[in-house]
């Protein structure tokens, strides 16, 4: 049975000393200095209001249509599905959103 | 603007909806042909001539989309078929010459059929490419789901 051995040290050079000064947090130096970045809101916006253009612009084929000042009927219904396209990707893209929001909350902090 | 979609979310759609509106007008030009198989007077005087459609390819050039160019359709020239029409003999016709001739369009009813038949064909067509087109963009969407 072999004796108990002094404790080897500890390897103190990998460890942080605590009185060691901590890296520098960069901090804004003072609030509403720095120009506020068009954020999620201003995309999500843009997007809205591109889906709103195609669904008014098949509106007003259709309603081309029914005044009888064309008779490209195609026109109008392709204009149409391609709004609703246009849509249900919006409505992705929000999906796409949510999930990832409820994804974070669920985080264990 | 910050998000903004292309010009065409759905592929293509531009091309087919060019050939749908040639392929529409070659069904007006058909009706107009079965309709005026009879007429024998017209404001250029002379009876009735048949009209045909050509289509000819159309460069779309697509500068956003990547640069690639495709080449639609697009209703080339509609001109005069030049086949001289039946005489027939009907001297009570108030187009009838002296001798009691009357000079009948040249449009062929058979013809008009094989032609509104393949005009609305080739439209079916069209419309199969751009429910297809559809279903390929919506399926694209179910990617993430």
């Amino acid at each position: 049975m072999t004796p108990i051995g002094p404790v080897p040290p500890l390897h103190a050079g990998t460890l942080q000393r605590i009185d060691a000064p901590l890296p520098k947090i960069a901090l804004p130096t003072a609030p509403g200095t720095a120009a506020p970045t068009p954020g999620f809101g201003a995309m999500l916006d843009g997007l809205v209001a591109t889906v709103d253009a195609k669904q008014q612009a098949a509106g007003a084929l259709t309603r081309q249509v029914l005044l009888g000042d064309t008779d490209q009927l195609h026109q109008s219904v392709i204009a149409m599905q391609e709004a609703g396209v246009a849509f249900s990707m919006m409505v992705e893209v929000r999906n796409k959103l949510v999930e990832s929001y409820q994804e974070l909350m669920r985080m264990q902090v | 603007m910050l998000f903004s979609f292309p010009v065409n979310l759905i592929a293509g759609i531009d091309i087919t909806a060019g050939a749908l509106s040639a392929n529409k007008t070659r069904l007006d030009i058909v009706a107009q042909n079965i309709a005026n198989a009879q007429t024998t007077r017209t404001i250029g005087g002379g009876p009735y001539q048949r009209q045909v459609v050509s289509f000819e390819t159309e460069l779309i050039r697509r500068v956003a989309g990547g640069g690639s160019s495709l080449q639609g359709v697009k209703i080339g020239a509609i001109a005069n078929d030049r086949t001289p029409g039946q005489q027939v003999y009907n001297p009570q016709h108030p187009d009838a010459t002296a001798d009691g001739l009357v000079t009948m369009p040249n449009v062929n009813l058979s013809y008009e059929m094989v032609d509104l038949i393949t005009a609305s064909r080739a439209y079916e067509a069209n419309l199969a490419v751009v429910k297809s087109a559809r279903q390929m963009a919506m399926k694209a969407l179910e990617i993430g789901r």
